[in-house]
């Protein structure tokens, strides 16, 4: 088969995952992050490919995706943002983050992004609550407390 | 250059100097540094001094607790699953996802020696040959920074075959998970591991028994794994770290109205009123409200002298400390918590399932002004009847937060009945 998707670098990581984790299984979710890193969407072609490279069936990798907050969502953006809302950031001002994130990006939070730079996602606790406001953009964290709209417009704009 | 991801400084502090020892800066320390601070040498001393045993006895007397949450004698957990054959499996539980907790990523992004050296050393104790870190997906820095180190540990000899000489071989693997709280769960987190979706499994069978591949499985939390080598170097001197029965150092996640929240290090002969001082006090000089203490419940004023320990009155769990000022509304909090509930059930028991939604749903008509007597009396029947036909942890305490407020914030139900909010936070309009 030809891969379109899976290319030789995520290939050779699969393979060292299959070479080390006991159960081919175990390389699912470890595979899908190397897919959701690179293609910032998990979509039906990935999962073919994935199903057809390591031979697990479609529908088990298709249960794990829907199953999986950070597979299931469709984010159609290059970038994705998370603004954490539980109860510290919450009370330590994540609604007014939130609302600078959707004016400097013109998104709105948990929709399709529809410039198709970045995606806008409220989520639980990502364990930063002494920094609160906490919030990502990729796999970067950032600290919210003394944020401002010219310091948060400095940090997206590293983000293209 | 590897790229790492950006990591602020989530402030950690401590005068004991024993999990934090190294952890106070934010920065990564290797491997070389690591063992010029006496890092290794607690393997070392274990492999060579003591068998398998002298160290679950060492553990068993240790008084050690589970800092995941359920703080079950960690001693005890392992004799469980040493009554078992081999092979054996030991798993770490860096899923950390319970709101409120950002201690054991200090341990993992700052000092992720202390983390490989306990598993090493667990590894021994109780005969087993694979190790694996289930460290949550919204942490890829601190999975990159275990992957280095345990190639670093490698290297050296400290991981493998024929450890530092001896006939013991042990080595981990790092499995990242994806964003489901409910994968923190040990039978749902075993489940993910093996590739599956996270569901838990009915108990019994328990994981000490059948727990991955069916094999007898440790499963223990970070700050747990990271007691070992401190246990190991101290032995007996152990038992002068802090009081008796809850020996040990203790991490402390703190957020919310303090001066300064992080993670502060002490032992556990400290109260709740100590902590919050210890964390720089109220903010603003504003007036203490109430702690919520990740899913385990709230604490009022009154109940600010709390041991911070394990004891049947003691605070507990994970240490997890998120303090409300009087800005804060209690009903629109419990809201907060329970939109994380309703979420975060996996659905697979119907009274988490529906409760939780109800739960979430009668609360916000506390908030929008249409709530009655009789929706007090219905929150009440929701928290006795959750727990009852759940089969996980998250089911029996989802109803914890408004338990807990019904009794000690009660007539804050009243006053949103009569459309007041005591903090203005709610009917603003
Ligand atoms: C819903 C739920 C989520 C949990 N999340 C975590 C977690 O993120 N980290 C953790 O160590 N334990 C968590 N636990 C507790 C684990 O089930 C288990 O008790 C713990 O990992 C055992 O380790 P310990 O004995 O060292 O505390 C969770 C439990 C439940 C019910
Ligand atoms: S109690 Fe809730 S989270 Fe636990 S298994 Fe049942 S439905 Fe899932
Ligand atoms: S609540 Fe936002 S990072 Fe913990």
């Amino acid at each position: 088969m030809q891969y379109t998707y899976l290319t030789e670098d995520i290939r050779q990581k699969i393979d060292k995952y299959l070479n080390t984790f006991p159960v081919k299984e175990q390389v699912i979710i470890q595979a899908l992050h190397l897919i959701y890193s690179k293609y910032r969407d998990i979509e039906l072609p990935h999962m073919e490919e994935l199903s057809n490279y390591i031979q697990v069936p479609l529908n088990q990798i298709e249960g794990i995706v829907h199953f999986y907050d950070m597979f299931r969502v469709k984010r159609n953006a290059r970038h994705h943002i998370r603004v954490c809302k539980n109860l510290p950031c919450h009370i330590m001002g994540c609604k007014k983050l939130l609302e600078l994130f959707e004016k400097l990006t013109n998104e709105k939070a948990n929709e399709e992004s529809k410039h198709g730079r970045f995606y806008i996602e409220t989520v639980e606790c990502i364990g930063a609550c002494s920094v609160a406001p906490a919030f990502m953009i990729d796999d970067d964290l950032y600290d919210g407390t003394k944020i401002t709209e010219e310091k948060l417009n400095e940090i997206l704009s590293k983000y293209t | 250059m590897k790229y790492y991801p950006n990591i602020p400084d989530l402030n950690a502090n401590s005068s004991i100097n024993l999990l934090l020892k190294r952890a106070k800066e934010n920065r990564t320390v290797g491997i070389e540094e690591y063992e010029t601070t006496g890092g290794y040498s607690a393997l070392r001393k274990a492999l060579t001094r003591f068998k398998p045993e002298d160290i679950v006895i060492m553990v068993e007397e240790s008084t050690l607790r589970g800092r995941g949450g359920a703080g079950f004698p960690t001693g005890r957990k392992w004799r469980f699953a040493l009554a078992n054959p081999k092979p054996r499996y030991l798993i770490c539980n860096a899923d950390e996802s319970e709101p409120g907790t950002f201690k054991d990523r200090i341990i993992i992004e700052r000092d992720p020696h202390l983390l490989i050296e306990g598993m090493i050393i667990s590894g021994y104790a109780l005969g087993a040959e694979l190790g694996f870190i289930y460290i949550r997906g919204e942490y890829p820095a601190g999975a990159m920074i275990l992957e280095d180190a345990i190639e670093d540990a490698r290297k050296k000899g400290y991981l493998g075959k024929n450890i530092l000489g001896t006939d013991f071989s042990f080595d981990i693997l790092v499995y990242r998970g994806a964003g489901a709280y409910i994968c923190g769960e040990e039978t749902a987190l075993i489940e993910s591991l093996e590739g599956k979706r996270g569901h838990p499994r009915l108990r019994p069978p328990y994981p000490a028994n059948e727990g991955l591949f069916g094999r007898p499985t440790v499963v223990n939390n970070v700050e747990t794994l990271a007691n070992i080598p401190i246990i190991v170097t101290y032995e007996n001197y152990y038992m002068n770290i802090g009081p008796a029965g809850y020996y040990g150092p203790k991490l402390f996640p703190i957020s919310g109205k303090v001066k300064k929240p992080g993670v502060y290090e002490s032992t556990m002969d400290i109260t709740l009123r100590e902590l919050i001082d210890m964390a720089g006090g109220m903010r603003d000089g504003k007036k203490f409200k109430a702690v919520f203490a990740g899913s385990l419940g709230i604490y009022s004023e009154k109940e600010l002298d709390v041991p911070m320990d394990y004891s049947p009155k003691g605070f507990g769990g994970t240490g997890t400390t998120i303090v409300l000022d009087e800005d804060d509304c209690i009903i629109d909090s419990l809201i907060v918590v329970a939109e994380f509930f309703e979420h975060e059930s996996c659905g697979k028991c119907t009274p988490c399932r529906v409760g939780t939604y109800e739960l979430l749903n009668i609360l916000k008509k506390f908030q929008e002004g249409t709530a009655t007597e009789q929706d007090i009396k219905y929150l009440e029947h929701l928290c006795e009847n959750i727990p009852v036909g759940s089969i996980c942890g998250l089911g029996y305490s989802a109803p914890n937060a408004v338990r807990d407020a019904l009794k000690k914030f009660r007539d804050e139900f009243y006053m949103h009945i009569e459309k007041k909010c005591p903090a203005g936070v709610c009917f603003k309009s």
